[in-house]
């Protein structure tokens, strides 16, 4: 983001877009976790705050569920604040969010929620605008990167109007689209003045929740009334013809495209809705009346299908013309359209696709640690998290993968099978952040009924699969700011955990050594849970440490490729043809572990 | 209207060369839309950005539609390949000969000549950027490379667009 004008064009990612939309809008406070396709909001800020020398106050907050209680607790305080997540962050802040919509706002409360149809990088496809219709939030959803910078500042005036929480709902293509956009000059920062006391509101008992929840209905069919974001807008071809198109987000530019690319396509008119809850349902049942048929296409759950109350002449994915699951890109929205009106669909020759696999970074310290594991405890049940250690499925040493932080409340219960007294054992591994954000309470469970399991923690300093962001391990905040350090050993035997050993993961000996330690702590003492910390950097966070040494594999090698199989380092290959094994110079990082664990020791360091 | 999809693995710098293209583009005042690949992907799996000029509101670029393809992995070519309209133009980056419809250039190996294989992107942009019909002029990439700050990043890139040029000739 070069230099800034009161008004200028910038070819944005939409998560910038929408960063400057929450500069643009006068938001005072931001309050995020990473996660894919949202991460680059906050980042945004980061760089828009330094840019504009603004006074926006900025976290990476330990969990979804805890940005957004800061989010909404400055709204409280009279601050036009945001929240911002991907989509399964929304289950996880999901009893505030419901909460919240009851209690009602102050300031402006904004919460993006990425959502990820495919999925890409995700665990489900859900649809936030349903959770958004569950919660009886209103929400945008954005088409296109300019168009979600514009509904970032309606978002606020929205909320501050009716005084409820409003979700902002991207999807992939639009967070990672990028787009020429169009900046306008920033609002001063937004405040409708201090808190001020009011128990029946704030800290509302039940029977206040029933009159709450009268005028949050009230508010929502006022809404529903007069937004205009709430109307189907026609975006092609007007009107009076006999198939109309309803669609909605980032699908509706798919749409766009494909109808106008069309010829046989031009007589469809197209109707794209901002607002999908709580939209004009009889505007929606006025443009199916008006026409023979009426096409739904939306992304990824039938939330605008769901609100037209006759569907005798709809076609969505509720009579099975779009599909149920996966993302619709624009060839399946042609398919689906061309089917829908009995043209023949285009002929593509079948992509012949051979994607290559995502590995773990050559030198990442997640590797050994793997690599040990599994050696370690050879039969084990390996009870995985999420973050890019998911990707120690590639080495086997991952077979469970629900939830953030999941691993350690269901390593407790995978402790407890049937088996566990014949010899069953159960490693957990999880990240750090991962840990902070949702593994700490699984802990104390575990430590408090003696679930009998060994724990990793795989402290590498930063937030990796997500870009890196900072962890409250360290000793800053999102910003640069200084931030206190969480000294993890200390929250670990505050946990009441009675074995813990840290070591670096690059140290094959003191690795073994630790591991068989609390292998024997657990399975053979019979003690509760073990914690090994296995601390190093990520190669790509800021504080790394990569050693400059290089290695070369020498003569002695008799190509058992325990080196690619196991240890799974990409810079190492099998050069065909010639039947040796070469380490690539510009992948190796030098770790030096595929040196202790070569069996033929063949391995040697270069120069040597 | 251009539409250009570039392909290659994780961490070639494909998204650097979408946002080059993209932000000269829009400083001229036309509209652009791209895609990116982020997330788990880009941990050294299969990649690609997808790069529309004109009147687009889609960032992605439908099968058989695409006038170029960029391809920093051979091996992606072929995974992409299908995006290319009829008589579409690839630029890859291998040592192999040329062929019709296929024009490459050995970036991986002048990278390592001028000291750093991460520039294999900006000499496969260079040797791009002088092909018939390519939206943008090697004039304006260059103008675009020497706004880095960062004296030695901005060299370093000038350098290998150049011999990305001189490659093409
Ligand atoms: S980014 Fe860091 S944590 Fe992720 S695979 Fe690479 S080295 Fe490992
Ligand atoms: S080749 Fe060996 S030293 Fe280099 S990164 Fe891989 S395991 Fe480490």
């Amino acid at each position: 983001m070069p230099s800034q004008n009161d008004s200028d064009v910038r070819f944005l990612m939409g998560n910038e877009a929408i960063g400057r939309g929450i500069i643009q809008a006068g938001c005072g406070v931001a309050a995020a976790y990473p996660g894919t396709p949202s991460s680059e909001v906050l980042q945004s800020l980061v760089r828009w705050k330094k840019e504009l020398d603004h006074s926006i106050y900025l976290e990476w907050s330990i969990n979804e569920k805890v940005a957004f209680e800061v989010a909404y607790g400055a709204s409280l305080a009279g601050m036009r604040s945001v929240a911002v997540m991907k989509m399964v962050g929304l289950n996880v802040a999901s009893d505030p969010f419901m909460s919240a919509a009851y209690l009602g706002v102050r300031g402006g409360l904004v919460v993006v929620v990425a959502d990820d149809p495919g999925p890409h990088s995700s665990q489900t496809e859900q649809d936030s605008r349903f959770f958004s219709w569950f919660a009886k939030v209103p929400v945008l959803d954005p088409g296109t990167p300019a168009e979600a910078l514009e509904m970032a500042v309606r978002a606020f005036e929205i909320s501050e109007k009716y005084q409820v929480p409003v979700l902002l709902r991207p999807c992939l293509r639009v967070c990672h689209a990028r787009q020429n956009v169009t900046l306008s000059k920033p609002a001063p920062i937004a405040n409708v003045g201090p808190f001020e006391k009011n128990w029946t509101r704030w800290a509302a008992i039940p029977r206040f929740r029933l009159v709450l929840h009268g005028e949050l209905n009230e508010k929502i069919e006022k809404m529903r009334l007069e937004e205009p974001e709430s109307k189907p807008v026609p975006i092609l071809n007007g009107s009076g013809n006999s198939i109309a198109l309803v669609t909605s987000g980032s699908v509706s530019s798919h749409v766009r495209d494909v109808v106008a690319s069309d010829d046989r396509l031009k007589d469809i008119d197209v109707f794209k809705v901002g607002m999908p809850f709580p939209s004009q349902a009889d505007a929606l049942q006025q443009i199916v009346d008006s026409h023979e048929k009426t096409l739904v296409i939306e992304e990824t759950y039938p939330v605008l299908e769901l609100q037209i109350m006759d569907r005798r002449k709809v076609e969505g994915r509720l009579s099975g013309a779009v599909p149920p699951q996966g993302e619709l890109v624009p060839e399946t929205v042609e398919d689906i359209i061309l089917k829908s009106l009995g043209e023949t669909p285009t002929e593509r020759e079948a992509p012949k696709i051979k994607s290559r696999r995502p590995s773990l970074c050559a030198g990442c310290p997640h590797r050994p640690a793997f690599y040990m594991i599994k050696s370690i405890f050879d039969e084990a049940v390996y009870s995985g998290d999420i973050g890019c250690y998911t990707l120690g499925i590639n080495m086997g040493a991952v077979d469970t993968c629900l939830c953030m932080g999941s691993s350690i409340g269901m390593a407790g219960g995978l402790a407890r099978t049937p088996t566990a007294s014949n010899g069953t054992q159960v490693v957990a591994t999880i990240g750090d952040s991962t840990f902070f954000h949702s593994g700490v309470a699984a802990l104390i469970n575990a430590v408090h009924t003696g679930a009998p399991f060994v724990l990793v923690i795989m402290d590498n300093s930063v937030t990796a699969m997500t870009g890196g962001q900072p962890t409250p391990g360290n000793p800053y905040l999102a910003d640069g700011s200084g931030g206190k350090p969480i000294d993890m050993e200390r929250l670990i035997q505050g946990c009441g955990v009675d074995f813990l050993e840290v070591v670096d993961p690059y140290d094959h000996d003191a690795m073994k050594d630790a591991l068989e330690h609390a292998k024997k702590h657990v399975f053979e003492d019979r003690n509760g849970v073990a914690v090994v910390i296995t601390r190093r950097a990520c190669i790509r966070a800021p504080n790394a440490e990569i050693p400059s040494q290089r290695f070369r594999i020498g003569d002695d090698c008799d190509l058992c490729m325990t080196c690619v199989k196991d240890l799974e380092c990409p810079a190492i290959h099998y050069v065909k043809g010639e039947r040796r094994m070469e380490i690539d110079e510009d992948l190796c990082a030098g770790c030096g572990f595929c040196v202790s664990i070569c069996p033929s020791r063949a391995i040697e360091l270069k120069g040597a | 209207m251009v539409e250009i999809i570039l392909c290659g693995r994780g961490g070639q710098g494909i998204v650097f060369l979408t946002r080059q293209i993209g932000e000269i583009v829009a400083a001229k005042g036309l509209n652009v839309i791209s895609s990116e690949t982020h997330g788990m992907a880009v941990r050294g799996g299969s990649i690609n950005s997808h790069l529309r000029i004109g009147g687009f509101f889609s960032p992605l670029i439908r099968q058989g539609h695409a006038d170029f393809l960029l391809s920093l992995d051979p091996s992606e070519t072929s995974n992409n390949r299908h995006y290319l309209k009829p008589g579409g133009l690839i630029v890859e980056n291998s040592p192999e000969p040329p062929e019709p419809g296929i024009r490459r250039v050995n970036a991986t190996g002048l990278a390592r000549d001028i000291g750093r294989v991460q520039l294999e992107n900006v000499i496969l942009l260079g040797f791009a950027s002088t092909q018939d019909g390519f939206p943008v002029t090697p004039q304006e990439i260059r103008a675009q490379i020497e706004k880095d700050r960062r004296e030695q990043v901005r060299d370093m890139n000038l350098k290998a667009f150049q011999a990305g040029i001189v490659a093409a000739s």
